[in-house]
Parts: structure tokens; C-alpha cells; sequence
């Protein structure tokens, strides 16, 4: 179903749940708190004025929006060989930007190297692997191979595939999952919506997002499960 | 202030706490209704926003979530967190358990297909000798069917065939697409029959306890809800051996509670239920609480292209639309390799193509997804998994959840019959695709891993013989007369159809029953 309408009708089903569970709906009233007694040395309760102030005028910047990644993760040539394959797998077209402008080598820099360990050795294998076979066949670094040396070692291992059912063998997985990512890191990025903005377009991808409902703030973050308190 | 008993306990608010509050109150019973989550807000809790704005760029936080593939960046809030509420499983044989513990469950967020199983499944055993029947037919639940489709607004059209029995319509006459039409017309030459789905429209959009089912109990005065409060066991009265008591632990706090009942309902979900029983130590006079674990087979299906609508050619009419494979195989022939069958949803896309149906980049990728823009035909398979007592669930006496209550180890695996059956779907997709004139651009033969699909079932299931069930017809526990347990965990077998309208007509038809037997006095 569309989202929007997901929306109106999750709006109508809350209104209902929470009028029925006795709590109101009206809109927050601003309401005038009434002066309170100093509890600390200091003349002035901490939270006053906070309901009267406006909103800031302002459009909060992504971080893209005037910084870079640094990258951390990869290997100086590891890194080559990827921005490499970002030239390659999502070059600049249509006016839109490719994977160097809008900054995906880095950021999937940054998301590998927060990823689980399987990820991240099919990254560091696939990297090592491209770069090998390009200084194997053509005696040139991978971030130097020309757009037909990149084609040659990269065409053989690319498939048609369907969502959750990418190949299985790693090289082939590592080939096809790198394309798929730098499309999402590329196309999902700040460059690529501002070139749509230009060009009158509204940015891709616009869904509802969650925030987190209520959240346990006590919450432990292990990595898996919690073995039993004794 | 704390009573001493009240009427009826209903653990969770999903389809089927929901539709069991709905039919109590509405018969004058009070029920106090236990969610182990918050109340949703979408005013509060959610904003629209683009991917590029999001941390990871709609990548998902990195280990998050990996058993919940519908999950993304956008949605990751809505699932149970994996850290919170755990549970184990051998490696070797993965299992997606896919839970939302928010007001309503996952009630809020279903797919809305909405399907009667057939005596093909309630009968299943005498029709192909394997497993169980279960202890009630078509004509039994029937009657409650169609006042759920009703309530549910079920789309649909008769076809008038046994395995995809009619319903409760809102008529849908809409027009077959012209790429529907040839996708029927291969199934002609095919004997395979392709039918409207069947979709519950709800109001609003939205077909879910919380606007269809909560207000109306609400609306009785008879209803009152906890949310925020995660049940750790339940037990019995000494003298009498019937259940009394729900123990429960504040969500935020961990404050320790219990409450006193008269009788008590489980609908926390298929394994949240049987999960509760297992560390509650009760139930189980038959040794088959846990057994028996059923879901269905998704995954396998084709990703096509038709050829006359590229390149913006496509006629008016042409493309669009959905479709339904019901069963076909395991009918009134036998297939030789294997039992039961499976359904296939069948989609005309209009929109943008997959890139990874295409198995090149760059700019040769950009002009096929030019091309092929709006040409998009797919299928995907739903296959009935065979109940084994061997698939089961069990306490993990090592792990505990957030709250310290015993987690669950899952143990499933699929074996050839869903394989075999799988192959067929996909072969069968591509016979269809190809006689229709489509080109089949990708093509997957594997499943998901069992639990993706969210229809799990099963480990309660109801049968005549306490020795070899848990619950009655009724979904009452043979062993506890005031214990029932009202979602899929019911099932004796799972078919290929979304379970939603069957677990919300046996929720309706159980309290219907325990209505009636609270006011005889029986219960």
C-alpha cells in the first residue's frame, strides 16, 4: 500500500486507540507554567521559557551537505581499487552525480567497517582478489585499469539476481553486492537529491520513518544473545 | 487500585487478542488486555523523510535486524530488537522470527491477503494420507469467515473453486490488464487457473485490530489495556489446577506484577504464546507443546520483462494489475514429488526495474532500465510446509531476554517437499511467463529462510485426542478448562494461505464458545 495512506489511516487508528484508552487527542495547548520556586542556588528554573520559544528558522544541513567522509577502514589500495569500482559501476549520467561526487567509496567505507565480520571479509577478500587479477592480467593497479580492463575482470562475475537471493559463491556475492551497494549509497545521497532539486525532481527514496516508540533506554547492547544472569 | 480477579486476561492486542476483546466485551465480559509494547502514535512517532537524510542511507544500522529482511532503515524501529528479546537456533538451520510488539502487533503492518483455507487443508490428511486433519472443517468455521471478511472489507471475486473457497465479498469486478489476460490464457493451455487475490480493504487503508477490532471493544466499557508490560509466566491454582495468575515485569521499569483471572487468553503470537506456556511448565500433558512448527515457503518466484510495453510502447490497458495462482498441484492429480501445493502472487509492475535483474552496469544498465521502465511482470511463491514433530521450539536454558525470562530456541528445517516444491513453482512461473510472450529476466528456485514469510504456526495445535493435541476444537487446553490460546499457534496446518482471516475466525469462533460457557458456568 502507498505510505501516504498508510499514514491517514495509522493517524485515524491512533486517534481511535488513544481516545479509547481514555487519554486525549487535542493538539498541545501552550501553556503558561506558572513561576516555580528556585530548588537550587540559582534564580531561575532550568526549563523556563522553553514552551514560548519559536521554532528556528531553519533547514537543518546533513552532514554531507558541507562535509566528507574520512575513511578509516580500508587500506590505502583497498580503497583505490574500490573508488575504482565506484568509477565504474555508477559513472555520472542523466545529470546526475556517480559514486566519486557523491561520496559512496567513503561512506561504504564507513558502513563496512561498522559491518559484521562476514561483510567486511567479503569486502577485504573481494578488494584484495579485484586488485590481484588486474596486476595479474594487466600489470596495472585496478584503480589504474582502463574502463575495458575493469570490464573484463568484473563482466564474468555478474548476474541477474533477485532480492535475498544474491549468488552464493563469495567472489561472486562480493561483485554483485559492491554494485548493488554503490547504486544505494550513490543514488541515496545528498549530491544525487540536490541534482534533483535542480532539475525540479523530488529526491528518491521518501518514505515514513520511526522513530524509536517509547524506548528502553536501559536497553544492553550485546552483540548477540544474552546468556543467562545467574 | 489493584483488584482481586478480573474476568478475562487477553495477552497481546494483535488480530486475535483483538477480535477475542472485541467478542467478549461485546457479550458483557470484562477482559484487561496485557501488550508487552508502547501504544504507536504517527503523529509522535514517525516523519517523512528522504534516504539521503537517514544515517546509513536507507542501508539498515549494520547488524541490525539481520533476521527481519523487511526491515530498513525507515521501518527498524517498528520490529522487536533482536538484542532485546532473543532466541537461538543451530546454524545450520537459520530461522527469521519476525515479531512487532507495539499496540496492535503486527496487525499494523500485514500484507492484507486474505484467504479462507479450504478443506484441502483442514481435511488434508484424507485427502493425501500425511499428518493430521484438523478437528474442525470448512463448514465449521465457515460462518465466522464471513463475518470477518466483513468486518475486514475482503475484496474479492468467486471462482467457485474448492481450494480457493469464496468468500464474503466486496465484489471485485475490476477488468483484467491485457497482460494479465495473456497470463491467464497460458494458464488455460496450462490447467492452471488464475484468479483474482483477495485483499482486505479495511477502512482507511489500515485492517487492523487497532481500528477495526479495539474500538468497538473499547466502546462496550468493558475493556481496559496495559501496554508496556512483558508477561513472564503464569500459574496455577493448587487446589484446582486452573490457571490464575499472570506474572508479569514492567517494560521500562522491571518492576515485578501479577494479576488475578478467571480465565485467561493467550494471542501474544504463534511462538510468544507457546513460549509462555513452555516456561510456565504447564499445558503439556501431551508432550507436543512446541512441536509441530509450521510457516510457508516465500521466496521462489521469476522476475520478467514484457517486451511490448518497453520503450514507453505500452498500449492503454496493457500493463497493471495482480493477479492469484491458488493451489493447483495435489488437486485431482498426484504430483511425484511432492504433497500439498502452493500459490503464486502474480504482479504487472508499471514503475522502475529491479537493476539486479540485469546482470551488466553503468551505462548499458541505465539503458535496459530505460527500456524495460514500466515492463515489469513477476511472481513469488507461498508453499504449504508439511507439520513434522521434529520442527519444533524449546526453552534455551542459556539465554534469558532483556527482562531475564527464559528466550526460545527454534529449530526448523525445510526438507524435499518444500524443495521439490519450490522448483515446481518457479519452473510452472516460467512455463506461464514464457507462453504469455514475457522474457524472464531472473529466476530464483530457494527459499527464504523458514520464519521469513511471518506466518509461522503451529507448537499449540488443537486436535480431538489430548494425548497427541493441546487444545480442543475450541482452542481450549485439554489440561487448563480457563487457558485458551487464540493465534496461529492453533493451526494443525499451515496451507499455502495467509493465516489472518483463519486465525481471526478461530479467535472469534473460541470466544464465541468461551462466551457462552463463562455465562453456563462451565468455565
Amino acid at each position: 500500500m502507498q505510505r501516504r495512506d498508510f499514514v491517514k489511516a495509522m493517524m485515524a487508528a491512533t486517534v481511535a486507540t488513544k481516545a479509547a484508552m481514555g487519554q486525549q487527542t487535542a493538539p498541545p495547548v501552550k501553556q503558561k507554567l506558572p513561576p516555580a520556586a528556585p530548588k537550587a542556588p540559582g534564580p531561575v528554573p532550568w526549563s523556563r521559557g522553553l514552551m514560548e520559544v519559536k521554532p528556528l528558522p531553519m533547514t537543518p544541513l546533513t552532514p554531507d551537505a558541507v562535509a566528507q567522509t574520512d575513511a578509516h577502514f580500508f587500506s590505502g589500495v583497498q580503497m583505490a581499487t574500490l573508488r575504482r569500482l565506484g568509477e565504474i559501476f555508477m559513472p555520472p549520467a542523466k545529470g546526475h552525480p556517480g559514486a566519486t561526487e557523491a561520496g559512496a567509496p567513503e561512506f561504504l567505507d564507513f558502513l563496512i567497517g561498522a559491518s559484521p565480520a562476514d561483510r567486511q571479509h567479503m569486502y577485504l577478500s573481494g578488494l584484495d582478489r579485484l586488485e590481484a587479477e588486474a596486476r595479474q592480467k594487466f600489470s596495472v593497479s585496478f584503480s589504474a585499469a582502463s574502463a575495458a580492463q575493469a570490464d573484463q575482470l568484473i563482466r564474468p562475475w555478474l548476474r541477474a539476481w533477485m532480492s535475498e537471493h544474491p549468488p552464493t559463491e563469495e567472489y561472486t556475492l562480493f561483485i554483485n553486492i559492491v554494485h548493488s551497494d554503490f547504486r544505494t549509497a550513490t543514488i541515496n545521497s545528498q549530491a544525487w537529491a540536490d541534482a534533483a532539486r535542480a532539475r525540479g525532481e523530488q529526491a528518491p527514496d521518501i518514505d515514513l520513518y520511526w522513530y524509536p516508540v517509547d524506548p528502553d533506554l536501559r536497553r544492553e547492547g550485546s552483540p548477540s544473545a544474552n546468556p543467562r544472569r545467574s | 487500585m489493584a483488584e482481586e480477579k478480573v474476568d478475562v486476561i487477553i495477552i497481546g492486542s494483535g488480530h486475535s487478542g483483538g477480535m477475542a476483546a472485541k467478542v467478549l466485551t461485546e457479550k458483557g465480559i470484562s477482559c484487561l488486555m496485557l501488550n508487552a509494547g508502547p501504544i504507536a502514535d504517527v503523529h509522535k512517532d514517525t516523519e517523512v523523510k528522504a534516504a539521503y537524510t537517514l544515517p546509513y542511507r536507507n542501508f539498515k544500522k549494520p547488524g541490525q535486524l539481520a533476521h527481519v529482511f523487511q526491515s530498513d532503515e525507515f521501518n527498524a524501529n517498528t520490529w522487536v530488537d533482536e538484542q532485546e528479546v532473543p532466541y537461538t537456533y543451530d546454524q545450520q538451520k537459520p530461522y527469521n522470527w519476525v515479531r512487532v510488539r507495539l499496540f496492535g502487533g503486527r496487525s499494523l503492518f500485514w500484507s492484507r491477503q486474505s484467504f479462507r483455507l479450504s478443506d484441502y487443508e483442514f481435511k488434508a490428511k484424507s485427502h493425501d494420507g500425511y499428518g493430521d486433519d484438523w478437528p474442525i472443517s470448512l463448514a465449521d468455521l465457515g460462518p465466522f469467515y464471513a463475518r470477518v471478511e466483513a468486518i475486514f472489507r475482503v475484496s474479492g471475486h468467486a471462482d467457485g473453486l474448492p481450494q480457493y473457497p469464496d468468500g464474503n465479498f466486496v465484489v471485485d469486478d475490476s477488468p483484467w490488464t491485457g497482460c494479465m489476460t495473456r497470463f491467464r490464457d497460458a494458464g488455460k493451455k496450462l490447467g492452471v487457473p488464475v484468479c483474482k487475490a483477495r485483499s482486505a480493504m479495511g477502512v482507511d487503508g489500515l485492517a487492523s485490530s487497532v481500528n477495526l477490532l479495539l474500538p468497538d471493544a473499547f466502546a462496550t466499557g468493558k475493556l481496559r489495556a496495559v501496554p508496556n508490560v512483558v508477561v513472564r509466566e503464569l500459574s496455577l491454582d493448587k487446589n484446582t489446577g486452573l490457571v490464575n495468575e499472570v506474572h508479569f515485569v514492567d517494560r521500562l521499569s522491571r518492576r515485578e506484577m501479577s494479576v488475578k483471572a478467571r480465565v485467561v487468553i493467550l494471542a501474544a503470537g504463534t511462538l510468544e504464546s507457546t513460549r509462555l506456556l513452555l516456561n510456565s511448565k504447564i499445558a503439556n500433558s501431551s508432550g507436543v507443546l512446541g512441536h509441530y512448527l509450521i510457516d510457508q515457503v516465500y521466496g521462489p518466484g521469476i522476475s520478467c520483462s514484457i517486451p511490448e510495453a518497453r520503450d514507453g510502447k505500452a498500449t492503454p490497458g496493457l500493463v497493471g494489475g495482480s493477479g492469484l495462482v491458488p493451489r493447483f498441484r495435489n488437486i485431482e492429480t498426484k504430483h511425484p514429488k511432492f504433497l500439498r501445493g502452493y500459490a503464486l502472487n502474480v504482479f504487472s509492475n508499471t514503475g522502475g526495474m529491479d537493476p539486479r535483474n540485469f546482470a551488466t552496469y553503468g551505462e548499458d544498465l541505465q539503458k535496459k532500465l530505460d527500456s524495460c521502465h514500466g515492463s515489469g511482470f513477476s511472481t513469488g511463491m507461498m508453499g504449504e510446509v508439511l507439520a513434522r514433530y521434529e520442527n519444533h521450539v524449546r526453552i534455551d536454558p542459556n539465554v534469558v531476554d532483556a527482562w531475564d525470562i527464559p528466550a526460545l530456541h527454534i529449530e526448523t528445517k525445510y526438507t524435499d517437499n518444500e524443495y521439490d516444491m519450490a522448483r515446481d513453482a518457479v519452473e510452472t512461473s516460467i512455463a506461464l511467463a514464457e507462453g504469455a510472450g514475457f522474457e524472464v529476466l531472473a529466476k530464483n528456485y530457494d527459499p527464504n529462510p523458514p520464519g521469513y514469510s511471518i506466518h509461522e504456526l503451529g507448537t499449540c495445535r488443537m486436535g480431538d485426542d489430548p494425548k497427541t493435541s493441546v487444545l480442543n476444537k475450541w482452542n481450549q487446553s485439554h489440561d487448563i478448562k480457563n487457558l485458551l490460546v487464540v493465534d496461529g499457534a492453533s493451526f494443525v496446518s499451515g496451507g499455502w494461505q495467509n493465516p489472518t482471516m483463519t486465525i481471526l475466525a478461530l479467535a472469534m469462533r473460541a470466544a464465541d464458545h468461551l462466551g457462552d460457557e463463562m455465562r453456563k458456568g462451565n468455565v
